[in-house]
């Protein structure tokens, strides 16, 4: 079973769109509920992206992508 | 708060220990120095500045404070080094520059530093303002006892530091106090030249604080103002600010012609000498008689010669220990 | 079991700091943080971020802007018993508190004869190539290290970053702490990726004054200290095509100065470029050259400096990405050095 990583509507307030700048766990790699897997930045804040289960993080945007709210990022199965 | 008769003898034996001691200081200062008068020689080479006159500041800020309590001074510290209990035999030894100094010979007469009394000096101008907040701090994060002192001169106000540390410190109430030795001088500059208001006091307004002013270099006036301001940061209300009206009765540093000085000012200020006033006082009110006075002189000149003994008894450092206690 | 050995946790440096504080913070009550804006905001640069919410404003203090009160304030504090962290923005800012860092910080110990230490952090983030002109871009590596009394650090990523700054906040002496605004992992920023690495999440220290060999090669040796460790390995790489084999050194600290290292690698290459993204004159490539030479060490060519020119940085792009150290110009030494 997969679980989608999803950039959450209440993130951040404005309706502008965000940066992937770092994965902090790489493709393939083990992950568990609740670790900080990537950082989003909209303008100069950033935000965490946590893990919403445990097991092998799939990355589906890159590093630099821009991306919106409900955009996947990637997955963890 | 007054002082009581035990307060009142305390703060004229540390007045004339400290001057006693300043006067010793004077006399070696200038062996190996005449006629040619070289800094660099002499038992005691450097800079030197005595604090002849100001002893008031030191003992009546200082009859209020224990070893626990922080003190930081200036460039001219020995009388608040005194008052504050520091270890006289390694005081002098370290204004000789020999191995038994506080700090081995390092640091000499503008860098005093004895942590068994919670002391410490600079040379640089308001420059203990921080370091006297930052350990007013510390006691407040630990919520350990014991407040901080910093005493500055009258030209430190003008500093960039001043203004800061008073503003930080009352911005985290922070239990210190700031004492500004007002001698009327800034080396050869006047107070009335280089500060754009009358009184330092004055300037706590601007941060919030408390300022007080005490005149005529009076001891007991000090012990009083001082005793309200210490107890004030004991209490957790804050910092303050007091300005003492202070006579500098020697030059700005040994070497001094005194030149800026208006006609008859030294003369002036010598007929309101501190020390005598506050034996008139003893005498006064705490039936001072020659017995006593004698007995407290003897005391005091014998623990100075004794400090300057051990000084010019005490061996230099090896050239080399000077590369030690860059670090720890 | 295996998966739990695997598991990589990268953290940027920024993360790196900011976790190492807060582990020290959690066993040491004598820790505690003042700065500008390093309370809710979590640092300008992120190195305090999550570190208000688990301590609060008494242990992580948003100071007045105000440099010299609160460095000052941080030398009395860590004399009566403390260990401050301290935060100076930018190195940039240090001439108006100077005199707190170089008079008090370092000089106390000494005049002290050591009864009075200073364990104090003073981190300070340096650095350039985004355009923010000259009072917000420089690195001063050499201003503060040839300052005795101070321990200067700079890590190039986020492992030695926490580990040095663990170290720093357990020494007793003044430890000056400097990151470099591009690799602490602000997207803002810009990101070195080679500065995110893999952290271990428990306490550990990196020994102050020991630099580490982060590639190793036999023709060249390339020192550097953050922004320039990664320049070298760029420029190992483009060498290594060319079929030139360089070995490239991260100081990671530049006081104490591992000169051994130094002289060992290079006594093994017989060849050395400095880099260095502080100012050309005066400084650590200097420094490290003078070591060399002091030390009779046998070099097939001339050592080569790709440092900072004499000049204050300029805002315009194009002016200061061509003042800036890169892997290009590392090359280039090369080149002329061997010609």
């Amino acid at each position: 079973m997969s679980t989608d990583i999803v950039i959450a509507q209440d993130l951040w307030e404005e309706d502008e769109d965000a940066v992937i700048t770092t994965w902090l766990a790489s493709d393939g790699a083990s992950v568990d509920a609740g670790d900080t897997v990537a950082e989003i930045m909209v303008q100069k804040i950033q935000h965490d992206i946590v893990a919403p289960a445990s097991g092998t993080l799939k990355i589906v945007k890159e590093e630099d992508d821009t991306v919106s709210k409900g955009d996947v990022i990637g997955n963890v199965s | 708060m007054k002082p009581n008769k035990a307060q009142k003898i305390w703060m004229y034996e540390h007045m004339l220990v400290s001057r006693y001691f300043e006067e010793s200081i004077e006399k070696i200062y200038m062996e190996g120095k005449s006629p040619a008068f070289n800094m660099a020689n002499g038992p005691i080479p450097g800079e030197m500045h005595l604090s002849n006159g100001q002893e008031p500041c030191a003992v009546g800020v200082c009859a209020h404070l224990t070893a626990e309590d922080v003190v930081t001074s200036t460039h001219r510290p020995h009388h608040v080094a005194i008052a504050k209990g520091v270890d006289l035999d390694r005081m002098t030894a370290e204004i000789f520059g020999k191995k038994t100094g506080l700090s081995g010979g390092r640091g000499g007469h503008m860098h005093i530093f004895d942590a068994a009394v919670n002391f410490s000096c600079s040379g640089i101008i308001a420059e203990g303002m921080g370091p006297a907040a930052g350990a007013a701090l510390s006691r407040q994060l630990q919520g350990k006892t014991g407040v901080a002192v910093a005493f500055l001169g009258d030209g430190a106000v003008n500093q960039g530091a001043f203004h800061e540390v008073m503003n930080l410190a009352a911005v985290w109430k922070l239990p210190v106090v700031f004492v500004v030795e007002d001698n009327g001088w800034g080396i050869s500059v006047s107070k009335s030249d280089s500060t754009a208001v009358e009184h330092n006091d004055t300037r706590a307004a601007a941060y919030g604080m408390p300022g007080y002013r005490v005149i005529n270099n009076d001891p007991v006036a000090v012990f009083e103002v001082a005793g309200n301001a210490i107890a004030r940061a004991r209490a957790g209300e804050g910092p303050s600010l007091i300005e003492i009206e202070t006579y500098r009765l020697a030059g700005h540093f040994m070497g001094d012609a005194e030149g800026y000085r208006p006609d008859g000012e030294k003369d002036a200020l010598h007929s309101k000498d501190p020390i005598p006033a506050m034996k008139r006082l003893l005498v006064a009110e705490c039936g001072w008689g020659d017995s006593e006075e004698l007995e407290i002189t003897t005391k005091a000149h014998f623990r100075v010669d004794q400090a300057i003994q051990f000084a010019r008894d005490s061996a230099y450092p090896e050239p080399e220990e000077a590369l030690d206690k860059v670090f720890v | 079991m295996s998966d739990v050995a695997q598991k990589e946790r990268k953290l940027t440096i920024a993360r790196a700091m900011a976790e190492a504080v807060s582990q020290e913070m959690r066993t040491d009550e004598r820790v505690f943080v003042m700065g500008e804006d390093v309370g809710p905001l979590g640092g300008v640069f992120g190195n305090t971020r999550g570190l208000f919410d688990e301590f609060g404003a008494s242990r992580v203090r948003d100071t007045p802007i105000s440099e010299t009160a609160f460095i000052g304030a941080a030398v009395g504090a860590a004399a009566d018993g403390m260990r401050p962290v301290v935060e100076l923005m930018f190195v940039d800012f240090f001439g108006v508190c100077m005199d707190a860092i170089y008079n008090l910080a370092a000089k106390n110990s000494y005049f002290s004869g050591g009864h009075v230490p200073v364990p104090m952090v003073l981190m300070t983030s340096t650095g350039g190539g985004y355009s923010d002109a000259g009072q917000h871009s420089q690195c001063l590596h050499g201003t503060f290290a040839h300052l005795p009394g101070m321990k200067v650090v700079a890590p190039s990523n986020a492992y030695d970053a926490k580990g040095l700054m663990i170290a720093a906040i357990r020494d007793q002496n003044p430890v000056v702490f400097m990151f470099h605004k591009a690799l602490q992992g602000m997207g803002w920023l810009g990101t070195e990726k080679g500065a995110i690495n893999h952290v271990p999440e428990e306490a550990y220290t990196v020994e102050i004054g020991k630099a580490k060999v982060v590639r190793e090669g036999k023709d060249v040796t390339v020192v550097g200290i953050t922004s320039g460790v990664h320049h070298g390995l760029k420029a190992a790489d483009i060498l290594a095509e060319k079929g030139v084999s360089a070995e490239v050194l991260d100081l990671r600290s530049l006081v104490p100065l591992d000169r051994e290292s130094i002289l060992r690698s290079v006594a093994k290459t017989g060849r050395l470029i400095v880099v260095d993204e502080d100012y050309h004159s005066y400084g650590m490539s200097g420094e490290i050259i003078a070591t060399v030479a002091e030390q009779g060490v046998k070099l097939h060519c001339a050592p080569q400096r790709v440092a900072y020119p004499d000049i204050p940085i300029p805002f315009s792009r194009p002016m200061e990405q061509w003042a800036l150290p890169n892997a290009e110009k590392i090359v280039n030494s090369y080149e002329l050095m061997t010609r």
